[in-house]
């Protein structure tokens, strides 16, 4: 943006073809090196269901936010800046406020996102079903999880649909343990987590909750 | 040569009448898309306008994603069909009526203070003004020269003739007071079938091609003004604090005020609407030569080129930045024209047909609006 703006600055007497010339040369160099963009990255983050072709999502999404606006959970937000220029405001699920049911309940286990994204951005494999697309992976950290210092939660598990998350019965009070084969990364253990609660875990410094879902692209 | 003298205002936004429709119109368009963004009603917005799992892309989106993924999608190829079509019926009608860009130059304008306000109108006045007398002057003379042959037969031959006035009489004779120009005849701006935006839309596809990624759609203004839409929301709604709070609408003030005349010169939409807007021949403005101030009376004039918000000097296309291809169908032409001489009639080229062969050697019969010979008052 920068060098378009410092061509302006010259007055009138430039001739009309010159000014053409500066404002293509500068509006492409500064459109080249914003697509150069593409080599820095982003910090992986879970997409919404049939984004995880990270970078066919990137390909072809064009930001217009209809998934944002079809998610029935409001689940979908756009990536922050911090997270990566190239990823800015590209679709990406937010398990605080919410999780992702594949719209289960609101339109029969086809996510709305996919259906509304003109770019197919947004894609499902034919016969794509909840369990058999991955987002992400649930990652328990046990330093902060209130389960493993013996208080008895079992959140996680009891809001996992896909029975993803077992007890251990080592005790009376049993910790909860991630099988990957069967978690899909929706995002319901960590919307229930309440380790990050106001007063649950004051001390340890947390910055986040005690079961995460980590991006597929993270550990692939 | 005036009926009646009217109360001079000077101020010719007083008389935009379209423009405080097209402004409602878009401003509603955008609130009711910015309102379904946040209620979550599928409404889209104007990068993906639709209900459900239908969608009308933006042209320049659709074109983006299938050279970056590079494969042909159904909906993008539709829209792009559909788009054209429509470009063809009503040219760039969508930066004038619905764009939100336009609203945020609107705003632009509204903030400014009257001493400049009036002081953009009085050059703007000046600078049209200046190459309308011009343009008349030289009318006449080719005038004289025609007609000399029969009165002064030994001066028929060579190209003297038809030059009575040298460029510095002329000068002095209508006192052209822009700087820096010798005759007003060097204002004339060369049209060339490509322009700044083009070369814009070739960087964004090409840059598109190389990184793979619809490039430009991360700084297009119009999806930024949603961006902002939704990351001011998301601050108070969620309390989602990022830096694309400021970045965002700073992206969008940097294209739209310190990169002046954005949508003329930078705009890639613009410039991909124009590569079909030239071919259209529908709605675009028609002078009545017989009622238009300055062919049927001689006055200077040239309001329609004051007004016009794609920069395009209607009277003298010659002198104007960009040519009718470019016409958004705002309408401010018309509406500010003292006699009424401007329409948009559905096919342009009967209209104008008509019009010259009844009305060509009738005296006119015109009502004249004082306001249009004078100088804005400051």
């Amino acid at each position: 943006m920068a060098d378009k703006k410092e061509e302006k600055r010259e007055k009138e007497p430039m001739s009309v073809s010159r000014r053409s010339l500066l404002i293509g040369v500068g509006s492409t160099a500064a459109l080249l090196g914003l697509g150069a963009m593409r080599y820095a990255g982003h910090t992986p983050l879970n997409r919404p269901p049939g984004g995880q072709d990270e970078a066919h999502l990137v390909s072809a999404c064009i930001r217009c936010e209809r998934c944002y606006e079809a998610c029935p959970r409001k689940v979908i937000v756009p990536a922050k800046i911090e997270d990566g220029l190239l990823g800015m405001r590209s679709p990406m699920l937010d398990f605080e406020t919410e999780y992702c049911d594949f719209c289960q309940a609101e339109n029969g286990g086809v996510p709305k996102c996919v259906e509304v994204c003109p770019t197919e951005a947004l894609v499902l494999p034919a016969g794509a079903t909840a369990e058999s697309t991955i987002i992400g992976r649930a990652v328990i950290d046990t330093s902060t999880c209130l389960a493993y210092r013996d208080t008895g939660c079992r959140e996680c598990y009891d809001a996992c649909p896909y029975g993803a998350i077992e007890l251990t019965d080592v005790s009376i009070n049993p910790h909860p343990y991630v099988i990957e084969d069967k978690c899909n990364g929706c995002g319901a253990c960590e919307f229930s987590c309440v380790s990050m609660k106001a007063g649950s875990l004051a001390t340890t410094g947390a910055k986040r909750r005690a079961i995460i879902v980590e991006p597929i692209s993270a550990y692939n | 040569m005036a009926a009646e003298a009217k109360k001079t205002t000077g101020d010719l936004s007083e008389k935009l009448r379209t423009q405080k429709l097209r402004t409602t119109i878009a401003a509603v368009v955008f609130v009711v898309m910015a309102a379904g963004l946040i209620l979550g009603v599928s409404t889209g917005t104007m990068s993906g306008f639709g209900w459900e799992s239908i969608s009308a892309l933006c042209p320049l989106g659709a074109l983006g994603t299938m050279i970056a993924t590079k494969t042909m999608v159904p909906r993008a190829v539709v829209s792009l069909v559909i788009m054209a079509l429509l470009i063809f019926l009503v040219g760039r009608a969508f930066c004038a009526w619905l764009c939100p860009s336009m609203l945020i130059t609107r705003l632009r304008d509204y903030l400014r203070t009257p001493a400049k306000r009036r002081e953009l109108a009085a050059a703007n006045h000046d600078k049209m003004v200046d190459i309308a007398k011009y343009e008349i002057a030289e009318s006449k003379a080719a005038a004289q020269s025609l007609s000399a042959p029969s009165r002064h037969p030994e001066r028929s031959e060579g190209s003297s003739a038809a030059q009575p006035l040298t460029a510095d009489e002329k000068k002095a004779l209508t006192g052209c007071s822009s700087s820096g120009c010798a005759t007003c005849s060097s204002c004339k701006q060369p049209h060339a079938a490509l322009d700044s935006r083009h070369y814009v839309l070739g960087g964004a596809l090409l840059s598109t091609a190389i990184f793979g990624f619809p490039v430009f759609c991360l700084v297009c203004p119009v999806g930024l003004t949603f961006a902002t839409v939704l990351v001011v929301w998301r601050l108070f709604a969620a309390g989602d604090m990022t830096i694309a709070v400021i970045l965002v609408p700073a992206l969008l003030i940097i294209e739209l005020v310190f990169l002046r005349k954005w949508c003329t010169r930078f705009c890639p939409l613009s410039a991909l609407m124009n590569l079909v807007g030239r071919f259209s021949k529908t709605f675009v403005p028609v002078i009545d030569d017989s009622k238009c101030l300055e062919t049927s009376q001689g006055v200077p004039c040239s309001r329609c080129a004051q007004v016009c918000e794609c920069d395009i000097n209607i009277r003298h296309i010659d002198y104007g930045e960009r040519t009718l291809a470019d016409c958004s169908r705002c309408r401010n032409c018309a509406d500010v024209c003292p006699t009424k001489a401007i329409t948009f009639p559905v096919f342009a080229g009967a209209k104008a047909k008509a019009k010259t062969g009844i009305n060509a050697d009738e005296p006119a019969v015109v009502m004249i609006d004082e306001e249009a010979l004078e100088v804005p008052s400051a």
